[in-house]
């Protein structure tokens, strides 16, 4: 069987992270081509909403990447993304989603290598996890539901 | 009947009671309504504390006017009748069914989907019936691990000692689910239990024959906090308490004090009840259209509001600090619907386990609305 390609929604902002994904781009780094990339204004941008519809669409992991503290645009829309990532952090275990196919990544405008590295780590770290839903999740609330399935199967 | 009635335009004052139900017709004994007889109305509960039933009560003397223009023909709270008279009645002959409670065994499933054949408009009247409420928080939990738990190891299903097979308690469903996810649903009536003003607003609408699109939702599209009349000043959230930890200071906002009020997520038709008493909003008319899931929604308001002194580095320790003071998550954010909302895995979605919300204004054939789920 073929190794698990896992998919990587990120959302990186624009001023930093994404400016730091196209440096590592054009100076022709090489990173897994796991991660689809999705341009926004501010990583304060980001609504958990949208981290767990990516994941429940589909997705092994999320990447949000915004600027290094200090350096937000907005003066501190990364500090507001570092504590909606915590406590979206706290609560998915509770609905069964391995924390760690969330990360949150301070990634600059000059740092293409570094964005090359954190990605290349991300895949690795969810191909050790494995697909979305093949876990520790699988066993919380659905255990017995295939088989009994609402009187529908 | 109130004399004062006749004369009160559609919407005015009450000045007898909170409800906005007015009666509409000369005579309440014998109504005048669009409908050519009395409507015939059921109500049903399936998993509920009954608190529903009793919530009918609580438009004061206006349930006087309302009962003397229907005609109940199924209602167990209030009379005995019994499955078999259900099924004796021709499909749509109710007029319309109110169903309250959450979905949990496969007796809530028959008479559901009965009374779905049975009434022309079915109502999710009440928090369970339309996302879960309440008794769905046991979805955290698996069918087996509950009824070991209840029941003790090695237990199995069956009748009473020494009774006929036929005894036997009806089979849990693997999870418990809003009345939407097993049946088609037209209007939903919310709240835990649906306040006053709201069944009026429903009942004003039945009974005057001028209802609103199918699928509609008797409450405000508008966040609750545009109704309460706390004030709003500091915005920031400085810590997080439980609401036994605090005596809240009458006139301001319940966040800025520091309880998760849901206000911000939660849709406005209570008039802000809990609130206004002290309490922080749970969430129980459900989500403004606007908020989509409730939990999530929060998590990005209280996120935002966090602060511990000037924002930066050094204040990440302290932030934490106050974001952990958060507990019982899923208890908090998602207390009226976890089958509803609680994000579930891809996998999850995949194998058919959460049911698509209904409503559909596409009308099904009579019971079989019910989207099938699972292994198919």
């Amino acid at each position: 069987m073929a190794e698990f390609e896992p998919k990587i929604v990120a959302f990186l902002c624009r001023w930093c992270a994404y400016a730091g994904a196209d440096l590592a781009g054009t100076s022709r780094l090489k990173y897994p081509p796991n991660v689809v990339p999705i341009r926004v204004p501010c990583s304060g941008r980001v609504e958990p909403a949208w981290v767990v519809d990516a994941l429940r669409q589909g997705a092994d992991g999320v990447l949000i990447g915004g600027c290094h503290p200090g350096d937000c645009h907005y003066v501190s829309g990364n500090y507001k993304a570092r504590r909606r990532v915590y406590l979206l952090k706290k609560i998915l275990p509770e609905l069964g989603i391995e924390p760690d196919r969330v990360r949150l990544e301070w990634v600059s405008a000059s740092e293409g290598k570094r964005f090359a590295e954190v990605v290349a780590d991300f895949v690795a770290e969810l191909r050790a996890l494995g697909p979305i839903g093949a876990g520790s999740d699988a066993s919380r609330v659905t255990r017995d539901e295939e088989s009994t399935a609402l009187r529908g199967g | 009947m109130r004399a004062e009635d006749e004369a009160r335009p559609k919407g005015s004052p009450d000045s007898m009671g909170p409800t906005p139900y007015v009666a509409r017709h000369e005579n309440s004994a014998s109504p005048v309504t669009r409908h050519a007889s009395r409507p015939k109305i059921a109500v049903y509960w399936t998993g509920s504390c009954g608190g529903c039933d009793v919530s009918f009560l609580e438009v004061g003397e206006a349930i006087v006017d309302i009962l003397s223009q229907v005609e109940i023909v199924f209602w167990p709270a209030l009379a005995d009748p019994k499955r078999e008279d259900l099924e004796a009645m021709p499909p749509g002959s109710i007029d319309v069914a109110l169903i309250n409670g959450t979905i949990r065994t496969e007796e809530n499933v028959e008479m559901v989907e009965l009374l779905r054949e049975k009434a022309k408009l079915v109502v999710a009247y009440g928090a369970c019936a339309h996302l879960g409420g309440v008794p769905s928080l046991a979805n955290l939990s698996t069918r087996e691990e509950i009824l070991g738990e209840v029941l003790g190891e090695g237990w199995r299903r069956g009748p009473p000692p020494g009774g006929p097979e036929e005894d036997a308690p009806p089979d849990l469903l693997p999870r418990a689910l809003p009345l939407s996810q097993v049946v088609r649903v037209d209007y939903t009536v919310p709240g835990c239990p649906p306040p006053a003003g709201l069944i009026g607003e429903f009942f004003n609408a039945f009974l005057s024959g001028e209802m609103p699109e199918p699928g509609y939702v008797f409450a405000k599209a508008k966040a609750l906090c545009e109704e309460c009349p706390r004030t709003r000043e500091e915005r920031v959230l400085k810590r997080i308490v439980r609401p036994h930890e605090l005596l809240p200071d009458p006139e301001e906002c319940l966040l800025d004090q520091g309880l998760i009020c849901l206000g911000p997520v939660t849709r406005g038709g209570c008039n802000a009840a809990c609130p206004q008493a002290g309490m922080p909003c749970t969430g129980c008319l459900g989500p403004t259209p606007k908020a989509g899931d409730p939990g999530l929604a929060m998590i990005s308001a209280l996120a935002s509001l966090v602060r511990a002194g000037e924002e930066g580095e050094e204040a990440i320790p302290k932030e934490d600090e106050i974001l952990d003071q958060l507990v019982d998550l899923i208890g908090t954010l998602y207390k009226y619907g976890v089958p509803t909302f609680c994000p579930l895995s891809p996998e999850r979605e995949r194998a058919g386990v959460r049911g698509k919300a209904s409503p559909s204004p596409v009308p099904s054939q009579p019971g079989r609305g019910r989207r099938k789920g699972g292994a198919a």
